[in-house]
């Protein structure tokens, strides 16, 4: 299996020059990991943002649902995943809730 | 888990020129992962499409690919695989390219049986040329070929694609990508024709002109007509009308093409004759 | 040594095909052609070759195509109503380059026309066949044995050219049943040409990096070469494009390696464009093609008969023209020039055009009937 290797300590990680900011990773994200912030200087204004890689559990759906090969996720040998907690699931929602930006921000 | 993908795919012509959150790029990343999965080497496999955003498939992954006319990528496909018996051809094709323009073809690809991994991409519109009807958009609908709205009755792929006697037929979304890479699997494993139709979303056309304006919007509403084999099965008729139901829906064991073309030559290098007898269909 | 053969023109171009290596047909039958079809099915599986008989006229030259740019030497066969499905096909091997030699097997038209009877109604449409700009190669058999010896450079041609060429056949020559002498198989095999191949290391390929007037050089699939083909406007490496420059070089260099290349050599190959018989002393020109030019030779011999000084000019490649014959031709016998052919003037206008008279003497029939060298010697001795 042709694997890449992750940089050290990261669970996630993104190649910022092939996102075009659909929102779909951060709509998976089960745990709150992502989220979208303002960028102006890219498309539609946004860019993916890996703000709590702590909380995140490596479920690889962000991996296998970005259209455009911009966000990887280490394999389980790389990285100590975290638990999927209440609190990341309630920050994962509110986040959605949130036309998929960080509430507050 | 970190995948390799940049390996099989043509990095320099990235990023791609589909739209942000097109459901296209998914799907080629499950190919992608998919062919990896079955040890395919690239330089055995050839991947033929059609016309549309779709087509535009064939670009991005890196090994021969070949960019058709409309509707014609079975019959070209079917050339590159007669000619290469031992090689892997994937064809990628829409709605329009494979149940409009090119419905004889895919017909006849279905019936004749011969190993092609075909994969239509639906996404229930003609994207590329800006959002006219296909025949898979559902009545009532708003395209700019139905202003008033579509009046056309749709087309079910699958139903045709088992119809015309294909061994393999399967559908999925792209709303579950580890679903489709497993048909994806079960589709190059299996020796015959293999139709995967994977339903897509196109809010940038049929979503944002019918009150779908955003990716997962578009995914919801794909999400909310589609159910598994198994549940669809279970089903009241009325219930299985708005319906698509998901899996692997067909596979059969059936002689291939081009074995049987094998059986032709030899008998023409003075072997053993053809007859009806080889068949157990008779008609 | 020379091989006699007895046969028909429809079998004799579909043994040429596969003695010139081909190992692939995809077609669809159709009458005048079907023949051409039935001898592949036959012939090609007894050499390992593949055969198939597909849906339509379009996925017949599809397939055919297909397996031609994965590197296996292909051809079709058909009609003018299969020319006219295949349109959009057959552009798609110009600008792809992809080389595929199509039978045309001609009977009365258009549309469904007359399909048992002869005519030589596809000649405007061999050179225009698709849209777009691109550059034709288009050969008439006149004869039995050029069924044979003209779909083998067809061949060739397509290989050299990289591109789709086609050989015409009156139905009366499809279906005629005779005598044919053929070149010995150990000479056509020398004869044959095949594609250009990059040998250097894949990451170096482009396939369509060619010089102004040079063909593609497409590698065979599956060989570790991997490039895109597509039918849209394409760069050095295969990939779309719509840069200006680049379209402005792709269509030049499109037309240019026929239609420049055949201009500045006198000739697409080693071998004759035209036939000339009894041209040297004569005071009229026949000018025949096809079916029409044996007549036209039996014509000439009967008008010497009777003291006419009569001599014939036959194209055998039509397309491109071999125009500077055809303006000697002009130049010296004038308005002594008598042009006969099975439609309502197709190559008489490519002759006008490049004689720039229009003073020429025609005996034109469309339907469906053949022309006696009888009818033929009645309005020459008119001119006279």
């Amino acid at each position: 299996m042709g694997f890449m290797t992750a940089p050290a300590n990261t669970p996630v990680w993104v190649d910022e020059k092939r996102c075009k900011a659909c929102d779909i990773c951060v709509s998976v994200c089960p745990s709150g990991t992502l989220v979208m912030k303002p960028d102006p200087m890219s498309t539609l204004g946004a860019m993916v943002q890996v703000v709590r890689p702590e909380d995140c559990i490596g479920c690889n759906d962000c991996e296998l649902s970005c259209p455009d090969f911009a966000i990887y996720v280490a394999q389980k040998s790389e990285f100590k995943f975290a638990k999927l907690t209440d609190a990341a699931k309630a920050r994962a929602e509110a986040i959605k809730a949130n036309n998929f930006r960080e509430p507050g921000v | 888990m970190a995948f390799n993908y940049d390996e099989y795919l043509r990095v320099d012509k990235m990023p791609t020129l589909w739209c942000w959150g097109c459901g296209d790029g998914v799907i080629l990343k499950s190919v992608v992962r998919a062919i990896e999965k079955v040890g395919w080497n690239m330089d055995d496999v050839c991947v033929v499409s059609g016309i549309g955003c779709s087509g535009r498939f064939s670009s991005y992954i890196n090994c021969n690919t070949v960019h058709t006319t409309h509707g014609r990528t079975i019959a070209y496909a079917t050339g590159i695989k007669l000619a290469n018996p031992d090689k892997k051809v994937i064809v990628v094709a829409g709605d329009g390219d494979s149940l409009a323009i090119g419905g004889n073809h895919t017909i006849h690809g279905c019936r004749r049986n011969i190993d092609l991994n075909f994969i239509l991409i639906n996404n229930f519109i003609y994207g590329l040329t800006n959002s006219q009807i296909s025949p898979t958009t559902p009545q009532g609908m708003w395209c700019v070929s139905a202003k008033n709205g579509n009046i056309d009755p749709t087309f079910n792929g699958c139903k045709l694609a088992e119809g015309a006697g294909a061994s393999f037929v399967a559908r999925e979304s792209m709303i579950d990508p580890k679903k489709l890479e497993k048909v994806l699997v079960a589709g190059f494993q299996h020796k015959g024709f293999s139709f995967i139709e994977v339903l897509s979303n196109c809010h940038i056309n049929l979503g944002r002109k019918n009150k779908m304006n955003n990716a997962m919007e578009n995914l919801a509403w794909i999400d909310s007509i589609t159910v598994s084999k198994r549940k669809y099965d279970e089903m009241s008729e009325e219930e299985q009308l708005n319906k698509l139901p998901t899996g692997v829906l067909r596979q059969v064991e059936q002689d291939e093409y081009c074995e049987l073309y094998d059986r032709v030559i030899a008998a023409a290098q003075g072997g053993k004759k053809i007859t009806q007898d080889d068949f157990v269909k008779k008609i | 040594m020379a091989r006699e053969v007895i046969s028909t023109g429809n079998e004799l171009a579909s043994k040429a095909a596969i003695d010139a290596g081909a190992r692939f047909f995809g077609g669809y039958p159709i009458t005048p052609s079907s023949e051409v079809m039935h001898v592949a099915s036959d012939l090609l599986p007894k050499v390992g070759g593949k055969f198939i008989q597909m849906e339509d006229e379009i996925a017949g030259i599809s397939v055919a195509l297909g397996a031609s740019m994965s590197g296996v030497k292909a051809y079709t066969a058909t009609s003018g109503p299969g020319i006219s499905l295949k349109s959009e096909q057959i552009g798609l091997g110009f600008i792809a380059e992809v080389p595929l030699v199509i039978i045309n097997v001609m009977r009365g038209g258009p549309s469904t026309g007359l399909p048992t009877r002869v005519s030589q109604a596809d000649i405007g449409q061999a050179q225009y066949p698709t849209h777009g700009d691109y550059a034709s190669i288009t050969l008439c058999a006149g004869s039995l044995a050029e069924c044979y010896t003209q779909t083998v450079r067809a061949f060739n041609l397509a290989e050299k050219y990289m591109t789709p060429v086609f050989v015409l056949l009156d139905e009366t020559i499809g279906h005629m049943h005779g005598k044919a002498i053929l070149p010995d198989l150990e000479e056509v095999e020398k004869s044959i040409v095949n594609r250009a191949e990059f040998t250097g290391d894949p990451k170096d390929y482009k396939p369509y990096d060619a010089k102004m007037n040079e063909p593609a050089v497409l590698n065979p699939f599956f060989k570790g070469y991997r490039y895109h083909v597509t039918g849209l406007h394409h760069g050095v490496t295969g990939f779309p494009t719509e840069d200006a420059e680049q379209c402005e070089f792709n269509i030049e260099r499109l037309v240019g390696k026929v239609n420049t290349v055949a201009a500045e050599n006198d000739g697409l190959d080693d071998l004759p464009d035209y036939e000339e018989y009894m041209l040297d002393d004569a005071e009229v020109c026949l000018i025949a093609y096809g079916s029409i030019g044996l007549g036209a030779y039996e014509a000439v011999q009967k008008l010497r008969a009777e003291g006419i000084k009569a001599g014939m000019f036959r194209p055998i490649t039509l397309w491109p023209s071999p125009a500077k014959k055809i303006k000697e031709i002009g130049e010296r016998f004038k308005d002594k020039i008598f042009i006969t052919e099975l439609n309502m003037g197709q190559y008489s206008r490519e002759i006008e055009r490049i004689i720039k008279r229009n003073d020429f003497t025609t005996l034109l029939k469309a339907n469906g009937r053949p022309i006696a060298p009888a009818e033929m010697v009645e309005k020459v001795k008119g001119m006279m």
